[in-house]
């Protein structure tokens, strides 16, 4: 599904963000990936959604080299991942249902009117699943920085994808909502969707028995540990 | 409550394109361009028909000028020599000589009167109309015309309408000029603010691409918006020319001298202008997907 070979990151001449970094993750797996900030996660989960390219080494996604894509076919694999920013990334001037259909519009899942009768439905079904019934029509500016992260999660899983990546997807949640999203991610992940969660609440990731790859200063410290490896393994800073 | 909550209803362009101040008088601009456009247009139009109304005018027709006789018996006795060997040319179906008077009624607009009415010598004329299908060889008519009376003259107008149907070309020439103007000019604005909203929209452009938009659908933002506004610019102009139309058709009517052609358009004619905005739409629509295409290319 996903694999890291050697892959080195820079922008211009600057520092390496990454260094030689290699790792597979498997097509159905769920992953976390840990680490303090700065240590590489955001960089690693922008070459998996195909923003970024490495400045050395390769990248193979849904088992194609990146580097070959043309723009097109780079569109489509986008189509097959589901992303959930960092900072949401939300259209301030559509509603929360508007943004959560964007995914079906661009794929153009929502063209006829039993689609999007359809996938109205699914839509406001995600919305409400994620406790924002009451906001569907609400402009992300209006809604709060947890009720944004949700429209956020709620607009990457629409589209059923195969690989979703989630960029400290519970960092303006509360913990009863965080574990009920990871839940919603698992649930995902048993039907086949391959999950990676980047994040720095260790605490929350000790909850779910899913490998773990910890980062730190741009490289690999502990790669898809098990649940019994992460407890054998040293504690950072320890 | 109604900037915070949305009413349901057809669901919003993702790019949010209508907000930008760039483009907020693009529609005012197309509609000047398409306004000039249609005056051009009109213009190439009304000289076309003018050309058209003289042509047809003169065809089949021929003057010929017999210069003032010394006393007015010789001159008579040429006269009449001269309308019996235009009758007896084969393609010349008739030779009316012009009386005095209505030699008169033709100069007094310019000479008056008073003029007139004296011993002013005037050349007599003779209006010939002729078979188009057989003309007569008048080079030859007007050698043989020469030996009755020196200094004859024998005008087919060929050479004064050649110039005018030159004009006619040019100005229907320069209204293609003014038009190709237009079209440069409008793509050149919507270009120019197609990347200004590319710029000022980058964010929301660069989302759409990562949650897998192609560039057709964030050419297809643009284009959708520049074919709006090009449409209501162009009808805006469309409007705005024909009272001005309207206004040159009157002055010509005030002139009434014959000589200029009434402004008014048949149906094709009427259908050019109003495909005029929908071209200016389509240059706008095509101009900005373009725009957008190329630029989004260069990215990596």
């Amino acid at each position: 599904m996903v694999r890291f070979e050697e892959v080195v990151l820079r922008y211009g001449n600057g520092p390496e963000i990454l260094k030689r970094v290699s790792l597979q993750l498997d097509p159905g797996s769920y992953h976390f990936l840990v680490g303090p900030s700065g240590a590489g996660k955001s960089s690693l989960l922008r070459m998996m959604y195909l923003a970024q390219h490495p400045s050395a080494g390769r990248v193979a996604l849904f088992g194609r080299d990146v580097a070959g894509l043309s723009r097109r076919e780079t569109a489509l694999l986008r189509r097959r991942i589901g992303v959930v920013f960092q900072d949401f990334r939300l259209l301030d001037h559509l509603t929360a249902r508007e943004n959560v259909a964007l995914p079906l519009r661009i794929g153009g899942q929502s063209g006829a009117r039993a689609d999007k009768a359809r996938s109205g439905k699914e839509v406001e079904e995600l919305l409400a699943w994620v406790g924002l019934a009451d906001h569907m029509d609400a402009l992300p500016p209006t809604l709060s920085g947890g009720q944004q992260q949700r429209v956020a999660i709620a607009r990457a899983v629409i589209g059923r994808p195969s690989l979703l990546l989630a960029d400290e997807p519970t960092g303006n949640l509360d913990d009863r909502m965080a574990v009920r999203l990871l839940y919603l991610f698992e649930e995902l992940n048993k039907i086949g969707t391959t999950v990676v969660i980047a994040t720095h609440n260790e605490s929350l990731v000790q909850r779910f028995p899913h490998p773990v790859t910890r980062l730190r200063g741009g490289e690999v410290e502990i790669a898809a540990a098990t649940p019994a490896e992460r407890s054998a393994a040293p504690r950072p800073g320890a | 409550m109604a900037a915070l909550y949305r009413a349901r209803g057809r669901s919003r362009q993702a790019v949010p394109l209508d907000r930008d101040s760039a483009g907020r008088y693009l529609p005012l601009l197309v509609a000047i361009m398409v306004y000039l456009a249609v005056l051009a247009v009109a213009g190439a139009l009304m000289m076309t028909k003018l050309a058209e109304r003289w042509d047809s005018g003169l065809a089949g027709a021929l003057t010929v000028q017999i210069p003032p006789a010394a006393d007015t018996a010789a001159g008579e006795a040429t006269l009449e020599a001269v309308v019996a060997a235009l009758a007896a040319t084969p393609g010349v179906r008739s030779a009316e000589p012009l009386d005095r008077q209505a030699m008169s009624a033709l100069l007094e607009p310019w000479l008056g009167d008073a003029l007139l009415g004296g011993d002013l010598p005037l050349p007599r004329l003779v209006a010939v109309t002729i078979d188009t299908a057989a003309p007569p060889d008048i080079a030859a008519l007007q050698a043989r015309l020469e030996t009755l009376a020196p200094g004859v003259l024998v005008d087919d107008h060929q050479r004064w309408l050649a110039r005018l149907l030159d004009l006619a070309r040019a100005v229907e020439l320069m209204a293609l000029v003014v038009v190709l103007l237009v079209v440069l000019a409008a793509s050149i604005m919507v270009a120019f603010v197609t990347r200004m909203g590319l710029a000022a929209h980058q964010r929301s452009i660069e989302l759409l691409h990562l949650i897998g938009a192609q560039d057709a659908y964030v050419a297809r933002q643009f284009q959708n918006h520049a074919l709006g506004f090009g449409l209501r610019g162009g009808l805006l102009g469309l409007a705005a020319a024909l009272p001005t139309l309207y206004l040159a058709r009157l002055l010509l009517q005030r002139i009434d001298s014959g000589l200029l052609p009434e402004l008014s358009f048949r149906p094709h004619e009427w259908a050019c202008f109003v495909l005029l905005p929908v071209a200016a739409a389509l240059v706008t629509m095509l101009t900005a997907r373009v725009t957008v295409l190329r630029t989004l290319a260069r990215l990596p």
